[in-house]
């Protein structure tokens, strides 16, 4: 017995020791894995954080998922009795009553609602579905869908004619604008406009259609990015003009003064020419408005919102009262809402030579002249709706699930109007705040959204490193999950490193995250930033004839003339599915003289087409230049043995990937 | 080494012999002679009575009592001195209340009463522009160039060649748009881009029907797409069931139609156009005309046919407008009209013919820019034809009152 009691103990110290060691080994294993993924950042050791909060399926995902609204744009009643709210993520219209200021139903609508408008006599509103690539009508009396119109790929912005005969809609993925016979239901036809159009308006006389494009259009390597207004004759429904906005970029909303005499146009000025580094003299990023003029000499300018010490970052929506006094911006990643009288920039504008405009672009004090009051408002705020009498304002603080109402004559907000999201806000929703949020770079100049517009990609090469040397042209953060390293040089191997104090210290000049806000960066990032549905994909997951012949191509082991691929010169070796990666570094021959002599991480290949330009600099425009221009030595896999007809096959392939769904959220 | 000769070879060589020496023997006796004749013959009118031509430019209304087929007249020409980049205009395109035209350095717009030009700078794709069409749905216009594709959308231009999209060929000879497709011809087969995807579809040699690569004109209509292929006929495209059909000479005698309206008249072909379900076929040796059951052939030894070197063909309604070497044709299945200039550089003539017979020749002080002509096209009452030398507008005498400037 009492030897039975010692072999006890004795088991239960050895069992408490191996215990302690396999504790401290592994704690030890834990805090180097810690510093290896966060790149030497202090960081708790805390397993879930970054191993369940992330996942977008199985019984953790969907434990912790919340079901949040996330309110984006809004439109009015005609009598101002009812709101009609887009809830994104709740892929759904709210209908709220204003005078009860709650939400009295919920339409569901189509995936990843964008916008609403309604007809003139308010008996029907329209919803653009971006993911669904639809338009929803619904009967708002009955409050049901009594209609389901096909659009063009990823519509967002919408405009009704005067007539309420013709919808147009800005069709973000496929860089066109529709026009929906609304009599029919069927599109009549598709405009081809600039890069990822995203709202519409009509010109107060009916006559014109402005629409704004959200990413600049390709230009030629290392010259300013210049951003389209694109303009349809309403009665002809062609385009007639396309305004060019120079050092332009992101303009998100447009909107006309009621005379019609100038158009609003929110925009971002990227200065991704000259050092990054530079942000400390306000040279990263600046934010305003692009005037046009709507006369027959339709004089452009653009005048900035921020600051000299100040930046409002990611101008998102602009209204302007019925009376034409003063306008209203929603700064999305300022959490602000920048109120500037009209009168005093049309007087600016009509006054100024052209030389005197041409500086006003770059003027942080010029503002003063016009800004009349920022409001502060909760986070994250977007779209904009003025009641009818112009009295009140409504802004969907999209992250905040709430309604701001501002009272347009002391400019303050009065009351808030609850959607009825969650209420408490989890990890992931706070990594997206973070996310959007530009209060963490010096001066608050920019998001992570500024370049990374919807967790993508903003078209643009940048000089990171203040040198003049290894421009790098901005990767998606869509379906990063698996893909790791990041970077084109590979440098970092986990978001954490990506996102940390390397970011906060070199780019953003201003403290680093804390490690619960990174930890909540890095899991909005790999739970909730997804690539929409692959446009190039039939429904079914078959691939057509021409992407079968590609694919087979893609993963071909010998040239045409029957002789051996070498592994590491063939397509599948370094984009493997299921992320078509290998997440290996090569050297694929792009390196330029202005690049240190690194080799490059193989990007993933998911919905690659949303991604121009290609390559590390950005240099090719389209998939096919990567070999045709950039592959002469055959060192980015054996291509130029390849037909045209093969290289045609093999891009239709390229184009329909998309990484395999099962860690898609379910 | 035994070398033995074929008998149907042989047969087949006595029997082309046989009929080109007689085809020769009747062209030399019949037609060239009285064209020739007609020649010196008016040469000598236009140079001794110089009030004929007056009197023709102001009566010009009653040739039309001859034919239902519209007469231009009052002519007007362009060239470098008026805007053009060049003088040599490859096509021309009527867009509205505009005209464009691609010649071989830009390609010029004419837009109230002023011409414009685009070059390599504003984003062309080749100084030498080939082809032009305009999207009726989107109002885009569409350039093919020796250099690749433009899309011009509201003064942007877009470019599209074998570099950096899926276009087949940067040579491109030929496009028509056809609802949201744009096809292209080009020297390696067809490209078709659909606008609303921007996917990009080849045909050639190894996928259609198409014997050789070299796709020099493109016409679309009505769920049809024809393109002609030099030296492999004429291919057609359903665009509804998506099928392909050929069309080939069938003697497939490089000198000779040796059956009449058996078929294509010859493998070389240039240009096609398709409209009210009538086919017309331009070869470097004749006309064609198919109306999806029988095929007509036309020559310019026994129709009135200005030339059979063809360059371009332009269906309106039930007639065709054919561009030669030799002066300018309009046809409506009955009636030819044709338009050229008189050697002596001293204004033009107006010849109607009912087969092969001239029925009525006029004489006029103006006339089109040269017979070398490449395009032509119709804004309303006016016609514009594209010369070797100059762009030339004319206008219909049953419509107009303008005079001849």
């Amino acid at each position: 017995m009492k030897n039975r009691k010692r072999l006890f103990i004795i088991a239960g110290i050895l069992s408490l020791i191996i215990f302690l060691i396999v504790l401290g080994v592994g704690h030890r294993w834990s805090s180097k894995h810690v510093y290896y993924i966060t790149g030497g950042q202090p960081h708790p050791v805390d397993c879930i954080p970054c191993h369940v909060q992330p996942q977008r399926s199985g019984f953790a995902g969907r434990f912790l998922k919340k079901h949040y609204l996330s309110p984006l744009n809004i439109a009015v009643s005609p009598d101002g009795r009812q709101l009609y709210v887009i809830a994104q993520e709740g892929n759904a219209l709210l209908v709220v009553a204003t005078d009860e200021r709650k939400v009295i139903s919920k339409i569901g609508v189509g995936e990843r609602p964008h916008s609403v408008v309604l007809s003139r006599d308010g008996k029907f509103g329209y919803v653009s579905n971006q993911w669904s690539n639809t338009v929803s009508v619904i009967n708002l009396a009955e409050q049901r869908i009594i209609n389901t119109l096909n659009a063009g790929s990823g519509p967002t912005g919408l405009a009704l004619g005067p007539k309420g005969i013709f919808l147009y809609a800005a069709n973000s993925y496929s860089n066109d604008v529709s026009i929906l016979n609304l009599e029919s239901g069927l599109e009549i036809k598709r405009l081809v406009a600039g890069r990822n159009p995203c709202s519409v308006q009509f010109s107060p006389d009916g006559k014109m259609v402005y629409v704004t494009n959200l990413l600049s259009n390709l230009a030629p390597f290392r010259t300013s990015p210049e951003s389209e207004v694109t303009v349809i004759d309403a009665i002809s429904q062609q385009v007639i003009q396309r305004k060019n906005l120079s050092s332009a970029h992101l303009l998100e909303n447009v909107v006309f003064t009621p005379t019609g005499d100038l158009a609003f146009i929110t925009l971002a000025r990227p200065k991704n020419l000259i050092p990054a580094t530079q942000i400390a003299r306000g040279w990263m990023m600046t934010y305003g408005v692009g005037v046009i003029e709507q006369d027959k000499e339709g004089k452009a300018a653009q005048f900035l919102l921020d600051e000299p010490n100040m930046s409002f970052a990611d101008p998102y929506d602009i209204v302007i009262t019925p009376d034409g006094k003063l306008a209203f911006v929603t700064h999305a990643g300022a959490d602000y809402v920048t109120v500037f009288d009209v009168e005093a920039v049309r007087t600016l504008f009509a006054e100024a030579t052209p030389a005197n405009l041409a500086t006003y672009a770059n003027d942080l004090g010029l503002s003063s002249r016009y800004v009349i009051k920022r409001i502060p408002t909760g986070p994250n705020p977007k779209g904009l709706a003025v009641a009818p009498d112009g009295k009140r304002l409504y802004v969907a603080e999209r992250l905040a699930d709430r309604i701001a109402v501002i009272d347009t004559e002391i400019m303050e907000i009065v009351e808030t109007i609850d959607l009825g999201g969650p209420g408490e806000e989890s990890m992931v929703r706070r990594g997206r705040r973070l996310f959007n949020s530009a209060e963490n770079t010096f001066q608050g100049q920019f998001s992570c959204s500024t370049c990374h517009p919807d967790g993508h990609e903003d078209g643009l090469t940048y000089d990171l490193t203040g040198t003049g040397r290894n421009l790098a042209n901005v990767q998606t953060l869509r379906d990063l999950n698996g893909t790791s390293p990041f970077k084109w040089n590979g440098k970092n191997v986990s978001i954490y490193m990506q996102c940390g104090m390397r970011f906060s210290k070199f780019l953003t000049r201003t403290e680093s995250y804390s490690s619960e806000d990174l930890d909540a960066l890095v899991a909005f990032i790999k739970r909730d930033l997804s690539h929409p549905p692959n446009r190039y994909r039939n429904a079914s997951g078959e691939l057509t004839s021409a992407q079968l012949r590609g694919k087979a191509i893609f993963e071909r082991t010998r040239t045409n003339d029957g002789r051996s691929i070498p592994s590491k010169d063939r397509c599948n070796t370094c984009h493997p599915p299921p992320y078509f990666t290998n997440r290996q570094k090569s050297d694929v021959g792009t390196l330029a003289a202005t690049d240190s002599p690194v080799v490059f991480d193989s990007p993933k290949l998911s919905n690659i087409y949303e991604s121009a330009p290609y390559l590390h600099d950005g240099r090719a425009a389209t998939l096919e230049e990567i070999w045709t221009k950039f592959n002469p030595e055959d060192k980015h896999g054996i291509a130029n043995d390849l037909t045209k007809l093969q290289l045609n096959d093999m891009i239709e392939y390229l184009i329909s990937l998309e990484a395999e769904p099962s860690w898609k959220e379910e | 080494m035994n070398k033995s000769v074929p008998k149907f070879s042989l047969k087949s060589a006595l029997v082309a012999i046989c009929l080109l020496a007689g085809s020769l023997f009747w062209i030399n006796w019949d037609t060239k002679p009285l064209i020739s004749q007609e020649y010196s013959e008016m040469d000598q009118k236009i140079s001794d009575k110089s009030y004929l031509i007056e009197e023709n430019d102001k009566k010009a209304a009653d040739t039309n009592q001859t034919t239902s087929m519209p007469i231009y007249n009052h002519w007007r020409t362009f060239t470098t001195r008026d805007g053009l980049p060049s003088d040599k205009a490859h096509c021309v395109r009527v867009d509205g209340d505009r005209v464009w035209v691609g010649t071989d350095n830009g390609l010029a717009l004419y837009e109230k009463g002023r011409w414009y030009t685009y070059t390599v700078a504003d984003g062309l794709a080749h100084p030498t522009v080939l082809s032009i069409d305009v999207s009726p749905i989107t109002g885009d216009v569409w350039i093919a160039t020796m250099g690749g594709l433009n899309r011009w959308s509201a003064g942007r231009f877009d470019k599209f060649d074998q570099f950096n999209s899926g276009l087949i060929n940067d040579v491109v000879y030929g496009v028509a748009c056809d609802g949201n497709n744009v096809w292209a011809a080009t020297a390696s087969g067809v490209s078709r881009l659909n606008t609303n995807t921007g996917q990009w579809t080849i045909f050639n040699t190894e996928n259609a029907p198409m014997h050789e690569p070299w796709a020099y004109s493109v016409s679309a209509k009505d769920s049809m797409v024809y393109i002609a292929v030099w030296g492999g006929g004429v291919v057609e495209f359903n665009t509804r069931i998506e099928r392909w059909r050929d069309y080939r000479d069938p003697d497939k005698e490089m000198e000779i139609d040796l059956f009449p309206d058996d078929g294509l008249v010859h493998d070389v072909t240039a240009s096609v156009s398709y409209e009210n379900g009538i086919l017309w076929v331009g070869t470097y040796f004749g006309l064609n005309r198919y109306n999806g059951s029988r095929w007509w052939g036309y020559f310019d030894h026994d129709s009135g046919l200005a030339s059979n070197f063809i360059n371009f063909v332009k269906a309106r309604g039930s007639a065709v407008w054919i561009c030669t070497d030799k002066g300018l044709n309009s046809f409506d299945g009955k009636t030819w009209v044709t338009y050229r200039k008189t050697p002596n550089n001293n204004g033009g003539e107006i010849l109607i013919s009912e087969g092969a017979t001239i029925v009525e020749k006029s004489a006029y002080s103006t006339t089109i820019a040269h017979n070398f002509v490449l395009g032509v096209d119709f804004q309303g009452d006016t016609l514009w034809v594209a010369t070797a030398k100059g762009v030339s507008r004319g206008v219909d005498q049953r419509e107009s009152t303008i005079q001849s400037p």
